[in-house]
């Protein structure tokens, strides 16, 4: 039974060609995603032509050459060459100076710089002040820093705790590995999230909806299992194709991207992009958590669309809600956060990772602390589970007299004009 | 094998649909004829338990259809009026869908399915998409998706709408041949669908059942002659006003009315040998005008 409502879902014309699209926005964004590692952070190019393509991977592996751990004295040789250049650069006549390359180190010399800046608010650590001298104690500091980041943010003695156990698990020295792909595919991987969850939302309100759309729906509940199994069914048939189109999507926008760029800095610590984070991953399992988030998006959207078509009996008004769950709060959020905290744990926070992971946000009750990605990933997947019974509940309620037959009424209205023309 | 309504009403708002109906059917065929919105529709969800009854109980040997649920719903076949399907699918994926939530047996249905498509004179289409179907076809795809389960219950709401002349034949042969063993409803206008098959027939009207018995009885209940006069082409108006008028032949010299009366309505006149298309004018069409002015 499973495999013919699968069937039907897979031969439907819309649905063959939203996944034709879906595929094809998964290449371009995997090829957006290729290209713009040949900006560098101040915009030049570092190549034209087919270089392009092959940009990513070999910046990556010119950047390996600083790969391993990061002793103090690894450090205070890229601060001091970067000083080096510096000079050399301010003191050569305007003419001759030839276009400033960006450091191979430029990670490394942030990371450094990052640890100095335990104010979260400042966007760019001031690579400047960086004192070749200071490095050799570098690691002192960031110990320091770590507990006065802790005690600072941990509003409570238990955050204070969480964060201090959090901040223990950090490696020191840190290990380098340029992590540029990983890095990218963030930003590229969330955008792709964005349009899957309001897709897959779409595709799921549809398997229920489209009973009603095409009339088939009193068929189907005098069927002998059209109110029970067959109901079941199709609420699995929505749970399966969310997870093939959503991990085949991501699949395909990974291979592409990852294919051409590599998959060099899996192991990096996410904590060389921002050493005070409370998450303690790595840049690979970064990403893993981005997708991972996405995916409980993408079941949370499937089934919230499919509640509200069984509810309403058509698949119109439901559409639209994940574009109200996903997006708006997206577009609105900055400002809305800055009014209370709740904002941070609505349902867009699991599309939004790759901010919500700088966020110092936590959710406690008594004395039990969760940071908030673990905690709107535990929240959102019970949703989903919640949710599932009442969508069949309310699927298998239907009443004929119930749902409006606006259509039908309209017809027969002018059956009878027309009988009266007829008489 | 009993199906029996008691004191069934729906209720849409302040208009009662079907207004207390008590009947009892068993096998064979039923004819339910009636009017636009005379409740046939409304009374045949309720039998197949898509909507529930406002007041009143329909039970089949005995037991409420909607707490017998799946066991009633395996004896059950439907034809909707709005039958709709599944545009993508081909003909042969549409019945191997059905035949899934009906609980069929992949091979069994495979079976099953092609022994029906013949039946309906489809065979040919199997692998043609719905969407790809003509009206009547896809009706005898409904007709077919209705016998997958070899229902006990066979219930057809304006079967033959959309089909045409050799067609409806063809149906009526194939209805009497389902009619073995089985309770076959059908709903329809048109007189001709039942009157040689139905063993019952059935008149509704505003929501009841007004007359309940062979065709035969019902003829025979009729007050009123039928009568064939030949009248001037000018003076068709008058007749229509004064009489229900069933069939208008022009003829040369004029016009030949079939006309329904106690009295002869012209000297003229030809008594005829009346038939339920008759009754069916009678009990409906005169009525006609003050039906539609209540709307
Ligand atoms: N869902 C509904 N909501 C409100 N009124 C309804 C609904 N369905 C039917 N009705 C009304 O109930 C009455 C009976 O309708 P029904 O469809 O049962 O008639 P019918 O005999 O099948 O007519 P037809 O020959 O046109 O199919 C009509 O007055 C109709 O307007
Ligand atoms: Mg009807």
């Amino acid at each position: 039974m499973l495999k013919c409502e699968l069937k039907k879902f897979f031969s439907k014309m819309t649905n063959k060609l939203i996944l034709a699209v879906l595929l094809l926005v998964s290449v371009i964004i995997s090829f957006l995603a290729v290209d713009s590692m040949n900006y560098s952070d101040t915009g030049e190019e570092f190549a034209s032509g087919t270089g392009r393509i092959t940009v990513g991977r070999s910046r990556t592996s010119d950047k390996n050459k600083w790969k391993g751990r990061l002793t103090p004295k690894k450090i205070a040789d890229a601060v001091g060459n970067y000083h080096k250049l510096e000079k050399a650069d301010s003191e050569s006549v305007w003419s001759d100076r030839s276009v400033k390359e960006e450091p191979l180190y430029l990670d490394i010399l942030y990371f450094a710089a990052n640890i100095y800046q335990t104010e979260s608010d400042v966007v760019h650590a001031d690579l400047d002040r960086l004192a070749e001298e200071d490095i050799e104690h570098i690691y002192d500091t960031y110990a320091d820093n770590l507990q006065k980041v802790a005690k600072e943010y941990g509003e409570t003695p238990e955050q204070e705790k969480l964060l201090r156990e959090q901040y223990g698990k950090i490696e020191i020295p840190v290990t380098y590995e340029a992590y540029d792909s990983w890095k990218t595919m963030a930003t590229y991987a969330e955008m792709y999230i964005l349009i899957l969850v309001v897709v897959i939302g779409f595709l799921a309100a549809e398997i229920l909806g489209e009973e009603f759309r095409n009339h088939t729906e009193q068929v189907f509940f005098t069927a002998k299992y059209g109110r029970s199994k067959a109901v079941r069914n199709k609420i699995i048939t929505g749970i399966l194709t969310t997870t093939i189109v959503y991990w085949v999507g991501i699949g395909i926008l990974s291979l592409i991207s990852f294919g051409m760029m590599g998959v060099s800095g899996y192991d990096t610590p996410y904590q060389m992009e921002d050493p005070y984070n409370m998450y303690i991953v790595t840049q690979g399992q970064y990403y893993l958590l981005i997708v991972v988030c996405g995916y409980i998006a993408s079941l949370l959207s499937a089934s919230i669309t499919m509640l509200i078509t069984s509810k309403m009996h058509t698949e119109k008004i439901a559409v639209f809600i994940p574009i109200i769950m996903y997006w708006v709060p997206l577009i609105m959020g900055n400002r809305l956060s800055t009014m209370t905290k709740v904002f941070y744990f609505l349902t867009s926070a699991l599309v939004n990772i790759d901010k919500g992971i700088n966020y110092m946000t936590f959710f406690q009750m008594g004395n039990v602390v969760i940071r908030l990605i673990p905690f709107v990933m535990v929240l959102y997947a019970a949703v989903f589970l919640i949710l599932l019974p009442y969508v069949y509940r309310s699927y298998l309620g239907y009443d004929s007299a119930k749902h409006s037959h606006r259509e039908s009424r309209k017809r027969c209205r002018m059956e009878r004009k027309l009988e009266e023309r007829s008489i | 094998m009993e199906l029996r309504f008691k004191n069934v009403s729906k209720k849409y708002g302040e208009v009662f649909a079907v207004n207390d109906v008590s009947y009892s059917m068993e096998t064979g065929v039923y004819g339910l004829l009636g009017v636009n919105g005379a409740g046939k529709t409304t009374l045949m969800t309720m039998l197949c338990a898509v909507t529930r009854p406002t007041t009143g109980e329909i039970t089949w040997d005995g037991n409420d259809i909607f707490k017998l649920g799946e066991r009633y719903r395996d004896l059950l076949g439907y034809l909707p009026q709005n039958f709709g399907f599944y545009p993508d699918l081909s003909v042969s994926d549409y019945m191997m869908y059905i035949a899934s939530i009906k609980g069929i047996r992949p091979a069994a249905a495979k079976k099953r399915l092609k022994e029906l498509l013949e039946m309906v004179g489809l065979s040919k289409y199997r692998d043609r998409k719905m969407k790809a179907l003509s009206g009547g076809m896809a009706r005898r795809v409904g007709i077919a998706q209705a016998m997958l389960n070899d229902p006990k219950i066979l219930v057809l709401d304006e079967p033959t709408a959309g089909l045409d002349p050799s067609e409806r034949i063809r149906f009526r042969n194939l209805i009497s041949e389902l009619a073995a063993d089985r309770l076959v409803l059908l709903s329809t206008h048109i007189v001709s669908d039942v009157e040689f098959i139905a063993e019952q027939i059935i008149l509704m009207k505003a929501g009841k059942f007004f007359f309940t018995g062979t065709s035969d009885e019902l003829i025979a209940g009729m007050e009123a002659d039928v009568w064939n006069c030949k009248v001037f082409g000018n003076k068709v108006n008058e007749y229509m006003q004064k009489y229900p008028v069933g069939n208008v032949k022009h003829v040369s010299g004029g016009v030949e009315l079939r006309i329904l009366s106690k009295t002869p309505p012209s000297e003229n006149a030809v008594r005829e040998v009346p038939a339920l298309e008759d009754a069916f004018l009678l009990y409906f069409g005169e009525k006609a005008g003050d039906e539609d002015a209540e709307i």
